[in-house]
């Protein structure tokens, strides 16, 4: 192909060619420029086979069968060749500086550090502008080049607000020609980025920052402001471009998708390769899920030791992320690719070919490429395909590369070539006979690379007349075409050192040159393999094609996880112990029937077997509600405590619910079926609670309990205080407990403000008038005030219980809930009187100093005087096994078991203002059901079964089979990476990470090992 | 005697202090002896504070004149203290406390560091402990490479000399973690993760090469401090406690007990140890099993796995106790009695699960031939509960004694509860 290369000369712009001085005569160029002979791939649907690409300057002017270029054009013979419209890279960095952060302190950093009249929290930027900033990187432009792209729109990945894009041809002349569409995106993701600042400090602060920014945006706007805000303005300025999410799990797409909706936006979205695993929820997906293909590479598995610790769904996710495209497509997803992640374009069009071998088409992972990115940057009519009228942006390859490996030859970015020349690499290990000076010896040549090594296979005459036949190493050092072979001899021939040097031509297996014998003379010598050693290289071809995977994710696709997620189902359990939590107290030989998963009988008394039940005799065991854990960390994604400022009410739990907790299954496992997972207690007021059922298998948005009160977090003492945070931490507001009660009347002072501005708005005549600033903390902050939404408070000492009652009282609120109330018993009179409820440890203490009063008998007090008290884990380990705290009660304070028993069911229930429809076994309440195999407050008994509103969500047998199964998984697919591994493919090694739990000061994204929590 | 409830039958006081060492006839208790057997209606003598007689109530007559006191147990069940092996108990006081946190000291070696003199007999954390029958404790420091000596000490006394029950039982050795991320910055690499491995294991081996050979010899020319503390080790005197969970550790934790003919190694935590059972009983390691209550360490375990745990070695031979070393250790060390109870519910016979939290950790500590169970000639460290002491709701300890002298079965959570009963007239 050299021949016709040689001849061209670098085609340069036309159009703006004038605008720059030239220094010298113009460059000279053809106009035209006609690929004759190819393949090409028009578009995803059209081919041109022995077609004709007709090009002037960057446009293609004509294509097809009969193509007649001018006589002036150059014409390039494409024979054997394929021509593909020039890939669209979405997500990239190309050309842009890597951002640092502005300030680096061990303090914390509560305001922003930006100087300028910029928005106030460092994580939004929508200021910053790609195109401003774009210079041409040769080395970064040709990394994606060699993959087949020939545009990318690149940004400055950092941020929650990120500013602009800018789509830009990977040329490396003229960077004014090279910006195809200067503001091309907006770009958003959940991550803080560099920024110091404290907030946010979870995803779901960077939920409330992004929506409260979105509101101030329009209001920004209506208003008029007089003030000055370059973010708001430049936000403003780029509302209408096409928004791409980066986001970094499937659940987060569903929580960005929420924004979109509220602000009736239209987000595309940058994936991250396990979509699948939510295909249910995500199938309804209308914009563009842009696709990483940096599928996970295998474990190294060769330890057992070490394979064993894999967790499944790692395992799982290792087999199925190569399907994940083709599910997405099939459920009708529309995508794109993105070449984030990949190593190399070797790797990026093997992954592209391992897509296509789960079921994806050829033409929707052309799509992907070109004809989707195109759409949704709005540049179909310029890019993506290669009709006439087009810009020519296109790649030459060797053939179809989605058809089997191919050789990227040359790309042509708006009309400019741009040479893909590889570096040789020869393959030159094998068995040769050599012949030097007409002498012939067997050689050996081992390695690849600069890592050669070579054996020469002699013999000697001994005294004896015997022969002996002796091996000698030979150097060997091969620079290009030009192979150095060195070694020492001792024959019948020559004694001392050879050194040959001479040229490769590894295709045909030859080497000839000349060199020094040791006896100094110029000799001639070629050599000729007769054996090619192992090569190891795999099959680039697509192999069978095979969509089987599919019915292999698991929901959650990892251990436990169901093929089919259970329905509910009539079920009768009869002759049990039936704990009712009624008034009919503890009936024996008794009766509970589920119906469409609601309670339809308890009883001892005459019934009938609805049709189709499935009827369970439960002769000696026992039947209760189930748990209800009044105070929960579990399925929480990135962060349960938005720590960043002291008053957080803007953030809500039920944003970041996860249902892929391992701890889901295990607490069903224990009896638990509803939880209210809290706020953490960084902050005197936190976040909003998610309640929610423990429906093992399902999406985040069904784990919520329908139509469920709102509670939010507040809390009192040392964790509020960072007193046990570390020196650094002595800035934040409130540092005292004194500080602690201002904050609460600050809120209320700043919400009656807010409030009288919003009042003032609607009273007076709507029209024309511009509404207040929406305040995302201070509506929430409202309800509260306007007892629409219930406090649950984290508190230990007397005199902090004692100081909020008074707070709410003076306001004119309630609080609802004293969450670990260790000194309650010291002011329990008090508590009743303010109508507050209590929930609490059983026996927990000595952590810290506010709970060195704690006392087990907490609970039998506040209960015996009249409070409702629940028993509460806020840990993971703990959740599985409540009915045991619950039976402490009996133990400390002789409380009767079925009080104990009610303070893990029902007063929970009660406290969560779920007790119409949770809590205990009566007609018409939700199917929430244990099957205990003894007394479930004794230490012996275990669950047998536990349903959520009528499913089997946990079933000791299921539970039984499913241990071997999962393992029988396992083994399955480690022995699939195995075979990889024992192919030499290229593996990572494991390690295992330790487990973390989110607890109440449990601060960032990441789950913590600390101790001495809560 | 106010110790005694009245729900106890007093048969007989004498007039004698608290601190003398009185002649006690416990009569009609159901015993649990410790050692896996049971006397259903016991009667139990002490006298010098060891227990001098251990009957069955119904066939033995006896003497009141001979007894400074005698109580009627009228069937409320006796055991020998519970012991909490692997704890910190005595060494802190607040977790979140610096200034109360003496378990924790600077160094990777540490065998020389000693438990026993910082331990504080007044621990109002003890107090709440030994109210559930948990009336001894491994005082063992943490930290480092080799953490320190631990001794044996009961939860209550006048000084740490008068609470110590064994003295510099032995060093606590912290196996490197063999497959997990420990932490450490050069983890971060995790394809070093197994160099880094064997080097801090190459560490350990030139530690105790050196330290058994200094201890084999007879004139020292050199006097380490360090080392000096390692001697015992060798000479079986002092017992090496290896903590370690994952299956690569434990392995190597057995051959390195072989390697080093180690008189008494104890392998702390034991996670994985059900699949290496048959090599831990050749070698004759005992495990102190990682807490009953904690969560499952992969995703995939059995959801009850660590509940099950006991059970499995006991089934497979090992010699085993349980131990509640973690997250709030102290604290719940009074739970100790319901992790055996949930053993027991997951597989244990109950009189097995009382052996794994007494007569077992006494062995494996070596003070067995004085503690862990009611046999005559052994001390007189009970208690009496109301009812199955493993169980939540019957654990109500009524008598409690260490080495034949009666200790407080109060404590201030209790007065707590008694002084606000009093103001809400309960």
């Amino acid at each position: 192909m050299k021949y016709y290369l040689l001849l061209l000369l670098l085609i340069s712009c036309y159009t703006w060619g004038q605008v720059i001085p030239q220094n010298g005569t113009i460059d000279s160029k053809p106009k035209f420029v006609a690929f004759k002979n190819a393949q090409i791939i028009v578009s995803p649907t059209k081919t041109i086979e022995n077609g004709t690409l007709l090009i002037e300057g960057d446009k293609i002017i004509d294509i097809g069968l009969l193509v007649f270029p001018p006589e002036d054009a150059i014409i390039i013979d494409c024979e054997g060749r394929t021509i593909i419209a020039s890939f669209i890279e979405t997500i990239s960095s190309v050309g842009l500086p890597k951002p640092t952060p502005l300030n680096y302190s061990s303090r914390p950093q509560l305001e922003s550090s930006k100087k300028g009249a910029y928005y106030w929290n460092e994580a939004i930027h929508p200021e910053v502008e790609a195109d401003l900033i774009y210079q041409i990187d040769e080395k970064a432009n040709e990394e994606l080049i060699k993959m087949g792209f020939g545009l990318a729109l690149t940004h400055v990945n950092d941020g929650i607000s990120q500013g602009t894009g800018a789509l830009v041809s990977l040329g490396f002349e003229n960077v004014n020609k090279q910006i195809v569409q200067p503001k091309s995106t907006q770009f958003y993701s959940f991550e803080k980025g560099i920024s110091q600042q404290t907030y946010p400090s979870s995803q779901m602060g960077s939920i409330a920052l992004l929506r409260q920014t979105f509101y101030d945006l329009r209001w920004y706007h209506d208003s008029k402001s007089s003030e000055t805000n370059i973010s708001l303005d430049k936000m403003y300025e780029s509302i209408n471009l096409p928004f791409i999410f980066q986001t970094a799990d499937k659940w987060e797409i569903l929580r960005a998708e929420k924004i979109a909706k509220e602000f009736d936006y239209q987000f595309n979205y940058l994936g991250s390769g396990n979509e699948y695993e939510g295909i249910n929820e995500l199938k309804n997906i209308k914009n563009t899920i842009i696709l990483p293909i940096n599928y996970p590479e295998p474990y190294n598995v060769k330890d057992p030791y070490i394979s064993r610790l894999i967790p499944l769904s790692d395992l799982k996710h290792w087999e199925l992320a190569p399907s994940n495209p083709f599910i997405l497509k099939q459920n009708n997803v529309p995508i794109c690719f993105t070449s984030l992640g990949q190593k190399s374009a070797e790797n990026f069009w093997k992954n592209i070919r391992k897509s296509i071998e789960r079921g994806l088409s050829q033409s929707d992972a052309l799509a992907a490429l070109t004809i989707e990115p195109a759409r949704i940057l709005k540049v179909d009519t310029e890019f993506g395909t290669l009709d006439k009228g087009k810009k020519a942006s296109f790649t030459i390859y060797s053939s179809n590369p989605f058809e089997g490996e191919a050789k990227l030859l040359e790309s042509w970015l708006l009309g400019d070539q741009k040479v893909i020349v590889e570096s040789v690499k020869h393959t030159v290990s094998g068995k040769y006979n050599i012949l030097i000076d007409g002498k012939k010896y067997p050689i050996e040549i081992t390695g690849e690379g600069d890592k050669l090594a070579g054996k020469i296979f002699t013999t000697t005459q001994k005294s004896d007349l015997s022969m002996d036949s002796v091996t000698q190493k030979i150097f060997v050092q091969l620079v290009e075409d030009d192979i150095t072979l060195q070694f020492n001899i001792d024959d019948s021939n020559w004694k001392g050192s050879m050194s040959l040097h001479g040229k490769v031509s590894s295709k045909f297996g030859v080497f000839e040159g000349d060199g020094m014998t040791p006896n100094g003379k110029w000799v001639q010598w070629s050599a000729i393999r007769n054996d090619r050693l192992e090569t190891k290289k795999t099959d680039a071809k697509i192999n069978k094609i095979d969509t089987s995977f599919n019915s292999k994710i698991w929901f959650p696709n990892m251990a436990y996880g169901f093929e089919n997620v259970p329905t509910t189902e009539t079920t009768v359990f009869r002759n049990a112990t039936v704990w009712t939590n009624e008034a009919q107290g503890i009936l024996k030989e008794a009766t509970v029937i589920v119906t469409n998963g609601k309670i339809s009988f308890v009883g001892t008394g005459n019934f009938t077997i609805p049709n189709n039940a499935k009827v369970i005799d439960a002769k000696g065991k026992h039947i209760t509600s189930g748990i209800i854990d009044e105070h929960s960390h579990i399925a929480i994604s990135n962060g349960v405590n938005e720590g960043g400022q002291a008053v957080s009410a803007e953030v809500s739990i039920g944003d970041v619910v996860t249902p892929d907790d391992i701890n889901i299954y295990r607490q069903l496992s224990g009896g638990v079926t509803a939880s209210q997972l809290l706020h953490g207690s960084a902050n005197p007021i936190g976040g909003q609670s998610a309640l929610i059922k423990l429906k093992w298998g399902s999406s985040p948005e069904k784990m919520l309990i329908p139509n469920a009160p709102k509670f939010i977090k507040c809390a009192l003492g040392e964790n509020v205080k960072q007193s046990n945070w570390g020196d650094n931490n002595s800035i934040r507001f409130p540092q005292t407990r004194m500080g602690v009660e201002q904050v609460f009347y600050d809120g209320y002072m700043r919400v009656q403000a807010y409030q009288e501005e919003w009042a003032k708005y609607s009273k007076s005549n709507l029209e024309g008038k511009i509404a207040p600033r929406k305040d995302l903390e201070l509506e929430v902050l409202s309800e509260i005030f306007r007892s629409e939404r219930f406090i649950t408070c984290h508190s230990y000492v007397q005199s902090e219980i004692n100081m909020l009652m008074h707070v709410a009282d003076s306001l004119n609120f309630k609080v609802n809930t004293f969450t670990h109330i260790l000194e309650g018993y010291k002011v329990a009179d008090k508590m009743l009187a303010h109508g507050v409820g209590a929930s609490t440890f059983s026996d927990w203490w000595a952590y810290k100093f506010e709970v060195n009063d704690a006392i087990p008998y907490n609970a039998a007090i506040m209960n015996e005087i009249g409070l409702i008290v629940a028993i509460n884990s806020d840990d993971a380990e703990m959740g599985r096994r409540l009915n045991q705290e619950a039976a402490k009660g009996v133990k400390y304070g002789g409380m009767t078991e079925e009080a104990a028993w009610k303070m893990v069911t029902l007063n929970p229930a009660k406290l969560l203002h779920l007790d119409d429809r949770m809590g205990s076994l009566k007609e018409g309440k939700d199917a929430d059901i244990v099957l205990w195999t003894a007394n479930p407050l004794s230490i012996e008994a275990k669950v047998e079964m536990t349903l959520v509103d009528g499913v089997v969500l946990f079933d000791s047998e299921r539970d039984y089979l499913m241990r071997s199964h999962n393992q029988q998984e396992k083994a399955r697919i480690i022995s699939k990476m195995l075979e990889s591994n024992e192919k030499g493919e290229e593996s990572k090694p494991f390690f295992k990470k330790k487990s973390r739990h989110f607890h109440c000061d449990t601060i960032g994204e990441e789950g913590s090992e600390e101790e001495n929590t809560h | 005697m106010n110790y005694i409830k009245t729900l106890l039958f007093i048969l007989f006081v004498g007039q004698i202090s608290a601190q003398e060492k009185q002649s006690i006839l416990l009569l009609n208790g159901y015993l649990h002896v410790g050692n896996g057997e049971v006397i259903e209606s016991g009667l139990v003598g002490i006298r010098n504070g060891k227990i001098d007689l251990v009957r069955n109530s119904l066939a033995y007559t006896f003497n009141k004149e001979d007894w400074d006191t005698i109580i009627d147990l009228q069937g409320q069940h006796i055991y020998p203290a519970f012991v909490a092996p692997n704890s910190t108990l005595g060494l802190t006081e607040i977790d979140a406390i610096r200034a109360t946190r003496d378990f924790d000291e600077v160094g990777q070696y540490n065998p020389h560091i000693r438990s026993q003199i910082a331990f504080n007999v007044e621990s109002k954390v003890n107090s709440t402990v030994r109210t559930n029958g948990v009336m001894l404790a491994q005082a063992t420091p943490r930290g480092g490479g080799i953490s320190g000596t631990s001794s044996i000490m009961a939860l209550d006394g006048w000084n740490w000399e008068d609470a110590t029950i064994s003295q510099d039982d032995g060093i606590h050795l912290n196996w490197p973690a063999s497959a997990s991320e420990s932490g450490s910055i050069e983890d971060a690499n995790s394809s070093k993760r197994k160099e880094n491995y064997l080097k801090q294991k190459q560490a350990i081996y030139q530690f105790f090469e050196l330290s058994k050979r200094y201890a084999s010899l007879s004139e020292k020319d050199q006097n380490d401090v360090r080392l000096n503390a390692m001697i015992a080790c060798f000479k079986g005197t002092k017992r090496v406690y290896i903590h370690a969970n994952e299956l690569q550790q434990l392995v190597d934790v057995i051959d390195f007990s072989i390697r080093f003919d180690l008189p008494f190694p104890v392998i702390i935590g034991g996670y994985d140890s059900h699949l290496v059972t048959k090599k831990l009983i050749d070698a004759k390691i005992p495990v102190m099993l990682v807490r009953t209550h904690s969560l499952p360490q992969n995703e995939e375990d059995a959801v009850d796995f660590p509940y099950h745990l006991p059970a499995i070695l006991q089934n497979a031979g090992v010699k085993f106790c349980l131990q509640n070393a973690g997250d709030k250790e102290t604290a719940n060390a009074r739970n100790l009695p319901f992790q055996a109870g949930t053993a027991m519910a997951y597989g244990l016979t109950e009189e097995q699960a009382i052996r794994s939290i007494s007569l077992s950790t006494c062995e494996i500590v070596g003070i067995d031939n004085e503690y862990g169970s009611i046999q005559e000639g052994k001390s007189a460290t009970l208690f009496v509960s109301k009812g199955n002491a493993l169980d939540m709701r019957s654990n109500q300890v009524n008598v409690a004694l260490i080495r034949g002298i009666f200790i407080s079965t109060n404590n201030f959570q209790q007065e707590l509860y008694e002084k606000y009963k009093k103001k809400y007239n309960k």
